[in-house]
C-alpha cells in the first residue's frame, strides 16, 4: 500500500540536505518576542537592567493555551518594548545585550528515569519548556497531547519535511537518531498509546535505513515510508497517509482518533526532558536566490534576519522578499530587524527570480487546480465566486475547507491568486460571523435595557 | 555595521500570500505544447497535399493573431497575442478547411472565431464556444460548396479520377461500401481525403500522446469521447458493413480524432469538474454518432463538440463534488436529514 493521499503537487524541491550544520554565532542584541505560540501572550518576568542567563524563563502566561519563552543567550535586558514581529506588527520583546558568556541557567534540570515514564511529569516538563508544534503552526505542545489523551489511539510524528529548501528535519535524524527516537518515545507515553508511527517521505532514504537500524520497534516505533508529494507533512494528509482515516471537514485530527506531532518539536522534547534545555534554538535553513549558498544554522531564537543574513555570507542580490519557513507555506517578513522565533523553520532570501508575477492574470478554466487540490475542493469556481462577492456561493463551495497549502495557485499556469484569495475569503468570513454575533449581542442588550426600563 | 544596517533599511520588501513560488508551466508553455502536438498532423497535410495547406495555415494563424491585436488594440485592451492562444485558434481553423481553400477563407473565418466568439466576451478563458469550431460553422454556412470539396491527396492520383473526390465520411454517410484504396490503413496514416488536420488518426494520437505526458490534457475527454463513439456505433451498426468494420470506419473517419484531442479538450468551453468531463466526453461522442446517422451533413463532430460546449457549465454545476474528509455516510445522513425536514414541513 503506498502511503500517501490525493492530489498534491511536486514543486521543485532545492533541498541541500549534504550541507553540514553550522552554528550560527548568537546576535550581539538578541529580540525575544512574547508571542512565539498560538494562544495567550506571554507576560515578561524580568525588566530593563535585570541580568538573564542563557535559557532563563522571561516571559509566561499561566492560561492553558500558552507556552513560555526563554532567553536565548546570557546578558542584560536593555529594553522591553513592542519591536517588530517576524509575523507582522510589533510585539512586545524582551531584548537581551548579549555577553557572550551563554552563562547556563539551571532552572531545569533533566528528568529522573521515573518520571520519563510518568505522562503528567513529562507533559509538565513539555511546558516548562516552553515547547511548540516547531513545524510551524507553533500550537502548544503540552496542551495539544493533553487534548488527545484518551482520544487518541494513533499518534502520528510528522517527518514528511514536504516543503522545498528546508532540511532542518532531516539533518536532525541524520546527526541526532538515537536522542529523536528517544523523543518520540516520550510524546508516546505522555500520550498514552502503545505505538507511535513515523512518517517520512521516501526522499529521506538515508534517514530511514539510519533510524530503522536502531530498531525503532524497542521504543514502540513504526517507520511509515511515504511518496513524496506536497503537501505529505499537512497534519490531515499525514493522518490519510498513515491512519487511512480522513479529518472530517473542519474538525481537528484527534476527532478520528490521531494526534501529529513534527520531528523537531519531538527532539525539543528530548533535550527538554534529557538535557534539562529550553526552546532557545533550532536548525534553520537559510536560503535563496540573494544568497550565495544556503546554509543550514544551528541558529539561536532572536536573531534578526539581518544579521542572520550577514552570518550566511551576505547578499548577493538584492533581496526581495524575505520568506519564514518554506517557500509553499510561508509568510513573508516586513522587517530585516525582526527576529526568528520557536516555528522558523527556515529563512528565504528571496529575489525576483522566484517570483514568476504576472500583471494581469487571466484564468484559462484549464481545471489544474481542481486535480491537485488535497482537499478536494474546486478552487476554480472558489475564485470565481470571491471575485463577484458572493459568500453564499463560496461557503457552498467550501471555501472554509482550504487549509492554504498553495497546491492550486503553485500549479496555475494563468498565475492566478488562488491561494491569496481563500485567504481573504475566510478572513472575511470571520469578520462576518464576529459582526453577526457583535449585532446579536447589541440587540440583546438593547432588549434587555428595553425590559429593565 | 551602521552604514550596512542603514543600507538595508532602504531596502523596500514584497509581502505577499503563500505561495512564494510557482510552476514554470505557464498558459504560455501550454498553448505552444498545443502547437507541437498538431505539427505532425501538419505534416501528413504537406505531405499529401504539399505546400498550399501551408499557406492556408499561415494566411489563418496570422489573420487569427492579426484580429486579437487590432481588437484589444481598438479597446485600448492589455496586449494578449503573447499567450499564443490566437495562433492555436488560427491554426485549428485551418486544420478543419479543406486543405486546398482559397486564402482568404481562413480569414473571414478568423475574424468570426477571434473577435465575435473570443474577444467579444472577455477574450481567453471567457468564450463559451470553441472559437476554432465555431468559425468552422460559420464558414460551413456561408461557403458550403467551397466547403464540400476535398482535392485528391497525392498518393490517391491516378488512382481516382477528377480533381476531388468524395471522403470516407460522404461513404459512411450514404451507406455505400468504402472502396479499397480507403482501407484502415489509408485512414490511420492519412493516405485519404479530408480537412488538413484530419487525415492522419496516427499523427494525431502522436499528438495526443504528447499532450498527456506534458499534462496539458487529461485522458477523461478524448477517451469518453471517442469511446462513445466506438461503442454506440459497435451496437447499432450499418446494413452492408460488419459491426467491427462499421464501428472502426467511424473512429478513424472524419474529424473525430482532431475533435476529440484538440477541440474538446479545450479549456474554456469544457468542463472541469472530474466527473463532469467524462459526462462531457459522452455527450459529444452519443451526439456525433446521432448526428451521423440522422444529420443533414455526413459530419457530426464540431456541431456535437459545439452543442455540448452550451452544457458545460450545467455540467459543472452538477459534479459539484464533496470536500475531502466527507465520507459516504455522511453523505447519506444529509440526504436523510434533508429529506426528514421535508417531511416534517409537509
Amino acid at each position: 500500500m503506498a502511503h500517501t493521499f490525493k492530489g498534491g503537487v511536486h514543486p521543485n524541491y532545492m533541498k541541500a540536505p549534504e550541507i553540514p550544520v553550522s552554528v550560527i554565532a548568537p546576535p550581539p542584541v538578541a529580540v525575544i518576542p512574547m508571542i512565539q505560540h498560538i494562544g495567550a501572550p506571554n507576560k515578561p518576568l524580568v525588566a530593563v537592567g535585570d541580568y538573564v542567563t542563557m535559557g532563563q524563563k522571561i516571559g509566561e502566561n499561566p492560561a492553558p493555551v500558552s507556552a513560555p519563552v526563554h532567553a536565548s543567550v546570557s546578558g542584560k535586558v536593555i529594553a522591553v518594548e513592542p519591536r517588530p514581529h517576524p509575523l507582522g506588527d510589533m510585539i512586545l520583546s524582551v531584548v537581551i545585550e548579549n555577553d557572550y558568556q551563554d552563562t547556563p541557567c539551571t532552572d531545569l534540570q533533566p528528568l529522573t528515569e521515573e518520571q520519563r515514564r510518568d505522562p503528567d511529569a513529562i507533559l509538565e516538563r513539555i511546558r516548562e519548556a516552553g515547547v511548540v508544534g516547531m513545524g510551524g503552526a507553533m500550537f502548544p505542545t503540552a496542551f495539544k497531547i493533553r487534548g488527545g489523551v484518551g482520544k487518541v489511539d494513533k499518534l502520528i510524528i510528522n517527518g514528511a519535511e514536504c516543503e522545498p529548501y528546508l532540511n532542518g528535519d532531516h539533518l536532525t535524524m541524520l546527526n541526532y537518531p538515537e536522542q529523536l527516537l528517544k523523543g518520540i518515545e516520550l510524546v508516546r507515553i505522555a500520550s498514552c498509546v502503545d505505538k507511535a508511527y513515523y512518517g517520512i517521505e521516501k526522499n529521506k532514504q538515508d534517514a530511514i535505513d539510519l533510524l530503522n537500524s536502531l530498531h525503532p520497534e524497542q521504543y514502540g516505533i513504526e517507520i511509515v515510508p511515504e511518496e513524496v508529494k506536497y503537501p505529505q507533512g499537512a497534519e490531515k494528509m499525514q493522518v490519510k497517509a498513515v491512519t487511512g482515516r480522513e479529518v472530517k471537514p473542519g474538525g481537528i485530527p484527534s476527532g478520528v482518533g490521531a494526534n501529529v506531532v513534527s520531528t523537531r518539536t519531538c527532539y525539543a522534547i528530548y533535550q527538554a526532558c534529557y538535557e534539562g534545555k529550553p526552546v532557545i534554538e533550532r536548525i534553520v535553513t537559510v536560503a535563496g536566490s540573494a544568497l550565495k549558498a544556503p546554509v543550514n544554522g544551528l541558529t539561536r531564537v532572536g536573531t534578526p534576519f539581518g544579521y542572520l543574513a550577514e552570518q550566511c555570507g551576505g547578499f548577493v542580490k538584492t533581496p526581495r522578499k524575505i520568506v519564514l519557513g518554506g517557500p509553499m507555506m510561508g509568510i513573508c517578513a516586513t522587517s530585516f530587524d525582526a527576529p526568528n522565533i520557536k516555528g522558523t523553520s527556515g529563512v528565504l532570501f528571496f529575489t525576483e527570480e522566484e517570483d514568476r508575477h504576472v500583471d494581469e492574470p487571466t484564468c484559462i478554466r484549464c481545471g489544474k487546480c481542481i486535480t491537485v487540490c488535497p482537499m478536494n475542493l474546486e478552487p476554480v469556481f472558489m475564485y470565481m465566486y470571491y471575485s463577484k462577492g458572493d459568500f453564499e456561493n463560496m461557503e457552498k463551495y467550501h471555501v472554509m475547507d482550504c487549509f492554504e497549502c498553495g497546491s492550486c495557485a503553485f500549479n496555475c499556469p494563468a498565475r492566478m491568486p488562488l491561494t491569496h484569495a481563500f485567504k481573504t475569503a475566510k478572513l472575511m468570513f470571520q469578520a462576518k460571523a464576529a459582526k453577526e454575533k457583535a449585532k446579536a449581542e447589541a440587540e440583546a442588550a438593547a432588549k434587555a435595557a428595553k425590559e429593565a426600563s | 555595521m551602521a552604514a550596512k544596517t542603514e543600507q538595508k533599511e532602504r531596502i523596500v520588501l514584497d509581502v505577499a500570500y503563500q505561495p512564494q513560488v510557482r510552476t514554470k508551466t505557464d498558459t504560455r508553455r501550454l498553448m505552444l505544447d498545443v502547437i507541437i502536438a498538431l505539427l505532425p498532423a501538419v505534416g501528413v497535410a504537406v505531405w499529401q497535399f504539399g505546400a498550399t495547406p501551408l499557406l492556408v495555415i499561415a494566411t489563418s494563424m496570422a489573420s487569427a493573431v492579426f484580429f486579437e491585436w487590432l481588437y484589444r488594440k481598438l479597446l485600448k485592451k492589455s496586449n494578449t497575442i503573447g499567450d499564443l492562444s490566437a495562433c492555436i485558434t488560427g491554426l485549428l481553423l485551418a486544420l478543419t478547411l479543406p486543405p486546398t481553400a482559397p486564402w482568404w477563407l481562413p480569414v473571414v473565418g478568423t475574424f468570426f472565431a477571434i473577435v465575435v466568439v473570443k474577444q467579444l466576451y472577455g477574450g481567453i478563458g471567457k468564450n463559451f464556444l470553441n472559437p476554432a469550431l465555431a468559425g468552422r460553422a460559420f464558414l460551413l454556412a456561408s461557403y458550403a460548396l467551397i466547403m464540400g470539396q476535398y482535392a485528391v491527396p497525392n498518393s490517391l492520383k491516378g488512382a481516382v479520377d477528377g480533381v476531388t473526390m468524395a471522403t470516407p465520411l460522404s461513404y459512411l454517410y450514404t451507406g455505400e461500401p468504402m472502396p479499397a484504396f480507403l482501407g484502415f490503413r489509408s485512414l490511420f496514416l492519412g493516405t485519404v481525403p479530408g480537412a488538413a488536420g484530419e487525415l492522419s488518426a496516427l499523427a494525431l494520437l502522436v499528438g495526443g500522446l504528447y499532450l498527456l505526458l506534458r499534462k496539458v490534457i487529461s485522458w477523461r475527454i478524448p477517451v469518453s469521447f471517442i469511446g462513445s463513439v466506438a461503442l454506440l456505433t459497435l451496437i447499432f451498426g450499418h446494413s452492408g458493413y460488419g459491426r467491427g468494420e462499421w464501428m472502426l470506419y467511424n473512429v478513424l473517419s472524419g474529424g473525430l480524432m482532431l475533435g476529440a484531442i484538440f477541440m474538446a479538450t479545450d479549456y474554456a468551453t469544457s468542463p472541469v469538474t472530474l466527473k463532469g468531463q467524462l459526462l462531457y466526453g459522452f455527450g459529444c461522442g452519443a451526439l456525433t454518432v446521432l448526428i451521423r446517422y440522422f444529420g443533414g451533413f455526413p459530419e457530426g463532430v464540431s456541431y456535437a463538440i459545439l452543442i455540448m460546449n452550451l452544457c458545460s457549465w450545467a455540467i459543472d454545476k452538477g459534479f459539484h463534488r464533496h470536500q475531502f474528509g466527507v465520507s459516504k455516510e455522511d453523505i447519506e445522513a444529509e440526504k436523510a436529514a434533508k429529506k426528514a425536514a421535508k417531511e416534517a414541513a409537509k
